[in-house]
Order: C-alpha cells, then structure tokens, then sequence
C-alpha cells in the first residue's frame, strides 16, 4: 500500500467525521423537544430558576456558529460541556472510554476466540452435520439483537458483555470458515498434505501466511461491529460506557455531548474500516 | 414531574418468553460466566439505585431527583419534616419561634454538634448557608421558595441562635428548612456534600456507576440505648436507569431496596416474594389530564372553545371509567383521584369533595348543554363538527399507555374519537410549555412538598406552570380569578386553619371546572429485602429509607 493511498484514507476519515458531527448536531438541533429540560415543569423552580437553566441553549440554537465555535474549542482540546449532565465533555469521555474499551475488547476476543474454534474444525472435518449445527447456531446470533441477548445474561446473572461476542462470532466464524477452505484448497497446501506435513504445521506455515492479511482486514470489520453492538447493550445492562452516555444525551437533546459521541464513534468506525480497505486484497472483498 | 420507565428493557423481555430455543443455550453459556460476576455482599453497605449520575453534589443547586437523594442522605437540615408523621420536627435546630406576623423565624441550634470532617458546627455555618441559598446570583433551587418573602436578613445571635427576617411573611416557612443542608460556612454556595452534618458523607463516585457515601463518624443522633448512629458503614447508590435491571438485581440480593416500581414490576416480585413487595396505598404521585385553553395555541378555533368550555372538561371527567383505569392500567394498584390532592397529603385533602362519578349518560346531558349532539355513533359540536381530539403522553411509561387507550375507549362510548399518541418526554414538554401545539396531554406528578404554597407556581393564573393556559397577564376565567385570591390567602396567613379553609376552596373550584382531570392516585410500590432492618416504608420521597440513619443490614 502506498503512503498517497493512506494520506487519502485518513482525509477521507477526517472529512468523514467532521461530517458526521455537524449532521449530528443538526439532528439534535431540530429535533422535536431540543431546549426542553424536565425541569420545565418543576413547580418548584422560579420562572428566574428555570430561564437560568436555559441559558446554554440560546449557544446551540444556531447549528453553523455552534459547530465552528466548537471545532474551535476543540482545536485548542476544549470539547465542550455537557448541560443534562453538568460535566465537562472531556471528562464525561475519560470516564466512559475504558468501560466501551473494555466491552469492544470482551466482543471481539470472545467473538474471535469462538469463530475460529468453531471454524477450524469445519474445515478440517467438512462434516456435513457440524457445518450444518454451526450455521444453524451463527443464523440465531445473527438474528437475535444484541440488547436481548443483553437481558438474557442479564436475567441469569452474567455479564451482558458477552452478547457482544456472540454477535462478532457469526461473523468471524462465516467469513474465516470460508476463507480456511478456499486456503486449504490451494495446490501448495494440498501439496503439503501429501507430503504428510502435520496439520498444525500446515496451518502455521501454509495457511495462515495466506489469511492473515484478510483476518487482520476482519478485525477491523468486527471492532466497528463490535462498537456498535455496545451501545444498545450499555444501556440495557447500564454499563457506564460510550452506549450509555449516548442515550441519556439523546434523550435530553444535549448537542455537546451528542456531537462529540458522533465525531469519536464516526472517527473509530470509519478508521476501522479504513484500515481493513487497505489490507483487504480485492479478491477477498467479496468473502467480507 | 416522572419520565416514563424505558421501553426497551420491558419489550425485550417480552421476547425472552418467544424464543424458547436459542435461551436453553444462551443460559448454559451464561451460567458458565456467572460464578466470576456476582460482587461479593459487604456487610454493613446498603445498596440501593439512583436513575442518573446526579448531577450536582451541591445540596443547594440540587435539582434532579438523583442530587436531591444524596442531599437527603447527606445534609443535615435545621428542620425535617418526618416522613412517616408528614409533621415538622427539631433537628439541628431545637426549637424556633415565629413572630412579626410570619416575617421572622429565630432558631436554637442544637449544642455541640460536629461535622462529619470532625470540625464544629456553629452559627455561622447556619447564617453562611442560608445566605447562599438567598443569594439571586447562585440560582439556587431549594433557596427559591425563601426568596419568595422577599429581602431577607440572616443573622446569628448567639453561637447557638440565628434568625431570618423576611420582608413579606411566607407561610408553612418551617418545612421550608428542610431543603436546607447545612454546609460549613468556608464551603457555603459552593459545598460538594463531603463535609456534612447529615449521617452520610460524599466518599466516592465512579461516573455512570455508583455514589458510594460514607458514614459520617460524627453524626449527632443516637438510637435508644446511646448507640451513635447510623448503624450502616455507607450507601452505595448505583446508578441504574433501567427498572427491568434494578428489579434482576433485587432478586439477585445486589440490591436491598427499590423506592418506587410500576405495578408490572411490583406484581412479577409479589409473585415471587409476597414479603419483599409492599404496597403502601395512595401516594401523591396523580396521574392527571388536561386540556389546552391557551388562547393564542394554533388549534382552529371550533376546537378551543370546546376545550375551554366548563361543560366539555366536565364531560370527559364523568366518561372516563377511573375505577377501571386503578384496576387494568395499574393492576389494582391505583385509587381513584377525588380531586387535586391525594387522600396521602393528610393534612390538606378536602375530606368533603365527593368523586366524580362515571356517567356517560350524564356526560352526553353536559354535552348536549354546549350544542353537541350525537349523529349516529358519532358526536358533533353545533357547527357539525365531529369531536375528535388527540391525547399525548410520554413513550415507554407502561401503565400510562394503558391508561390513554382506556380513555380512548371510554370516550368512543360517547361518540368521541381520541387519537392517543405516546411521544418522548422532551418533545411533550416542548408542546406544553412553548409552542402549546397539542388538545389534551396526560402525564403524572410527583408532590415533592405537601403544603399548597409548592404549587403556586400552578395554581397561580400568572404562573408560567399554569398547565392548561400558562403566563395570564390577568385571570381569563372568574374561577381563576377565585383560585388566585384562595392561594394568595392561604399564602398570607400564617393561621394553619385558616390556609386549610382557603385551600379547601381551591379544591372545591377545581372538581367544578376540572381545568385538569385527575384519574387516579398510584399507589407507593416498594421493595424491601428481607435483610433490611429497621425498614419503615412510606409514600413520601425517599420511601424505603427516609430513616436511613435507623436502618441496618442483616445477613
């Protein structure tokens, strides 16, 4: 890959989630409800009380002054600061991040550890009845959103994390089963089969030379589904991560935080698949 | 005011009984990850939830119900009102008089108190923090009802007595102290609750996760036998806005107690553990319905003058089947509301109000009064038009949905067509409070303040929270302008019989026009662990642990 093809995938990030951010605040800003708070209707409030409340919204109420005044801010690290949860953004951020870290790390280890045992054993054995087993079991992850699997841990007492896992594994396991068996169809694995080289060595200096590019392209695939698959499950389990920060955000119409949420989960999803465009070669394309 | 419990914990878990297959391995799967998730139990540590960060632990800024709990838990107040008596009591003052017609309080401050930071607690810390709370500059929420009496000036008298001088006497001025958590003077207008007088202390705060408050060692109250209090060595409040997952993590024993829950909820543990789940009966918390009167709303004209007729409210009160609503929408754990103020607030319900009667037949004698006349199934005002308006409320509140599909129902019986359209909470408040853009909402309140001067910022015609035609520069109706002088008397008189008698009236002129429709009072549902000594529920805000000090853990 060339150093032109990179410099043009990180503009096409950037310019992406600078995008990203200015759509999203104007989707808040004109969101039915925006610069309605609950307190609105507290009887116990002043008229004096609940106009002082208000004050942040005049700033946000004009999309394009806001947005250039907060890429301003953001230029000199200034990221804003939350009005529905009376914090500054960037510590909001800090605080989150670990935790949506740490929920992505769970799905895509879990997700990945579960594939590929899972798709090993179908390329070697190729039994009809496993294949059959394992694409009956990846169609039901598939089918079944992440939140209810969420709650179903939930109820049993586990960690709703792991329903991140088991929507990464369909997709690990389907595209890395495929991809094992064109590879061990390849004349220069049969011919190490021939030759009686054991199957461990097979994979590790035969096959695996051939998929690593295309696995590394998937791992970016599957962090960016993994990343999406956080958020609904955060706020069911209410984990204090990136999810559940966006929703309470969303529902009290806070642009600041709202905005910042949209440009840092637009700059991780876009770098990912980014980075899986570039290592993926134009044959395996089709296989992701 | 409460936003509705979330939609997606509860429509998710409806679909866990759908699909029974992939469960079976989901649950093996799970079991296997269980053992290393369950924290352990700390002995001594009460759990219990908050809906959200709070947002302040300044216990004068606190305005979300999240800092108002750790401002309950935390701050020590001059005055309490007692929970359970709904009676004033002596805290860290021991005594007070009243004089200047209302105008002025003087407090004795309790000797020898400490806070929690070990240091003493004088008068000037007392004066410190009432200065603030008046203070127009800071905006504090819970200093806003003093302000009300106008100038003020806050003195000490002595190392143990203060007084607070007003410039218009303030009515029910005693409760008001109960708001007021007292902060060392260094910290007043700007204190995080964690030097206090109270029996907790601000000790930790993982954002989006818990409140750990600690035991405050100095705590000045003792129990019976000279034991200092409180007995528990902290509160952990976890922050947990899905109800599905507080209720999976009561059973779980994570969690000891759950201040409010919805009947669904409240009836799947009933079902389980009859002892842990208690009804209280009546809260005052109302479910209620009101039409838009405002005058210059963008409703056509035919219909505003249907909605600000006498008739047509009283109508749609006496075809509303409130009996019913108590019984399906919240499962038998509702009563239906006789007038503005539930039979819970003890003192200032007006036993004499008489409930509205279901009656659609009378309905229809009301209705025919304006002009309105059935056309086969359907109902039309004088001019022909068919009476059609829509019902709002917010998205995701369960029982309340249920509740707009059954006055959708009952009005249909008199030939009216209600569209019902569940919307997100900010989008109703936007309707209601600025563009007044909708004809009938329903929503439900909480009575944080049992004494009607809290509610003049409703009752009030000039009142911007004057729900159904807020912000009148002079009363647009003669009922208002009757409620507005039965406030102002009840506000200006410090004879508790006399304020009684004058918010009597008030109630009295609200069931005669209905300018807001009350359905039901919800019961108070709580949860309570067995583990939990001490536990005295009630329907007042915080129900389960108001007496937190007196509660401890068993195993």
């Amino acid at each position: 890959m060339s150093l032109r093809a990179i410099g043009r995938q990180l503009i096409t990030v950037l310019l992406t989630a600078l995008i990203g951010g200015l759509l999203g605040a104007t989707l808040v800003r004109f969101a039915p409800g925006f610069g309605a708070q609950e307190s609105d209707l507290n009887a116990q409030l002043s008229a004096e009380a609940r106009q002082a409340l208000h004050e942040q919204d005049a700033r946000e109420r004009n999309v394009l002054s806001y947005y250039a005044h907060y890429l301003g801010q953001l230029a000199h690290g200034d990221f804003g600061y939350s009005r529905s949860l009376n914090r500054p953004v960037v510590e909001l951020l800090r605080d989150r991040v670990p935790e949506t870290l740490y929920s992505i790390a769970i799905g895509v280890g879990g997700g990945w550890l579960l594939g590929l045992t899972l798709a090993l054993p179908a390329t070697w054995k190729q039994s009809p009845l496993y294949s059959t087993t394992a694409a009956l079991i990846t169609g039901v992850f598939l089918c079944i959103p992440s939140a209810v699997l969420a709650l179903l841990f939930l109820v049993v007492g586990s960690p709703g994390r792991i329903a991140i896992a088991l929507i990464v594994f369909p997709k690990v396991f389907r595209f890395s089963r495929n991809l094992l068996i064109k590879t061990y169809a390849l004349p220069h694995v049969l011919t190490a089969k021939a030759r009686g080289l054991s199957g461990l060595r097979i994979l590790g200096w035969h096959v695996f030379p051939n998929i690593a590019a295309p696995m590394l392209a998937l791992a970016g695939v599957t962090v960016s589904l993994a990343l999406g698959a956080a958020i609904p499950v955060e706020v069911v389990c209410d984990y204090p991560g990136l999810g559940q920060l966006a929703w309470r955000a969303a529902l009290a119409r806070d642009v600041p935080v709202l905005v910042n949420l949209t440009l840092v989960i637009a700059l991780v999803t876009v770098a990912a698949n980014s980075f899986s465009d570039l290592l993926t070669p134009s044959a395996t394309r089709d296989v992701l | 005011m409460k936003a509705g419990d979330r939609l997606i914990g509860s429509s998710a878990e409806v679909r866990i009984k759908r699909r029974s297959s992939p469960c079976v391995l989901l649950v093996l799967i799970a079991f296997c990850f269980s053992a290393c998730s369950r924290p352990a139990q700390t002995t001594g540590e009460l759990r219990v939830t908050i809906k959200s960060d709070p947002k302040t632990f300044n216990p004068l800024m606190a305005e979300d119900d999240s800092s108002d709990i750790v401002r309950y838990l935390t701050g020590g107040v001059l005055i309490r009102v007692n929970r359970k008596t709904q009676e004033n009591q002596p805290e860290l003052a021991t005594s007070w008089t009243i004089d200047e017609n209302g105008r002025r309080i003087t407090l004795n401050l309790r000797p020898g108190i400490k806070f929690s930071d070990g240091t003493d607690f004088t008068a000037e810390d007392a004066v410190a923090t009432l200065k603030a709370a008046l203070d127009p500059n800071l905006h504090s929420p819970k200093g806003d009802a003093f302000r009300a009496g106008g100038a003020a000036t806050v003195e000490a008298h002595r190392k143990d007595k203060i007084s607070i001088e007003f410039e218009h006497p303030i009515a029910g001025l005693e409760r008001l102290f109960d708001e007021i958590a007292i902060s060392p003077s260094r910290m007043a207008g700007k204190a995080d609750s964690s030097v206090v007088l109270g029996p907790f202390s601000v000790g930790e705060q993982k954002a989006g996760e818990y409140v750990l408050l600690r035991r405050n060692p100095y705590y000045w109250k003792r129990d019976d036998s000279g034991h200092q209090l409180p007995y528990l060595n902290a509160v952990r409040l976890y922050v947990l806005s899905n109800r599905d997952t507080e209720l999976i993590r009561f059973r779980q024993g994570d969690i000891q107690l759950i201040n409010s829950m919805s009947p669904d909820l409240y009836e799947q543990l009933h079902s389980e553990d009859a002892s842990a789940a208690r009804d209280l009966g009546p809260s005052v918390e109302p479910e209620e319905l009101w039409f838009n009167e405002v005058r210059k709303s963008p409703l056509p004209e035919y219909k505003k003058n249907w909605l600000r007729s006498r008739n047509f409210r009283r109508a749609m009160s006496m075809a509303i089947n409130r009996a019913d609503l108590a019984r399906v929408a919240l499962r038998g754990h509702a009563t239906p509301s006789i007038g503005i103020v539930s039979p819970a607030n003890r003192f200032w319900f007006n036993q004499n109000l008489q409930p509205t009667p279901y009656d659609p037949n009378g309905a229809l004698e009301l209705l025919k009064q304006d002009g309105f006349r059935k056309d086969g199934d359907v109902l039309k005002d004088k001019a022909g038009h068919p009476v059609s308006f829509s019902l709002i409320t917010n998205a995701g509140n369960k029982p309340r949905e249920r509740m707009g599909s059954l006055v959708q129902q009952d009005l249909q019986q008199i030939g009216i067509t209600v569209n019902f359209i569940p919307l997100d909470f900010p989008s109703i408040i936007e309707r209601v409070t600025r563009t007044f853009n909708y004809d009938a909402v329903l929503l439900g309140f909480t009575n944080v303040d049992l004494d009607p001067n809290a509610q003049m910022n409703v009752w009030l015609s000039s009142a911007d929270l004057h729900e159904w035609n807020p912000a009148q520069k002079i009363p647009e109706t003669q009922w208002e302008a009757e409620i507005d002088k039965y406030m102002r008397a009840q506000a200006s008189t410090l004879d508790r019989k006399q304020r009684k008698l004058a918010f009597d009236r008030v109630q009295e002129i609200a069931a005669e026009e209905s300018p807001t429709i009350h359905l039901v009072d919800k019961n108070a549902l709580v949860a309570v662990s067995p583990r939990v000594k001490n536990a005295d529920p009630v329907v007042l805000t915080p129900q389960t642990y108001w007496n937190i000090e007196y509660l401890s853990l068993g195993k």
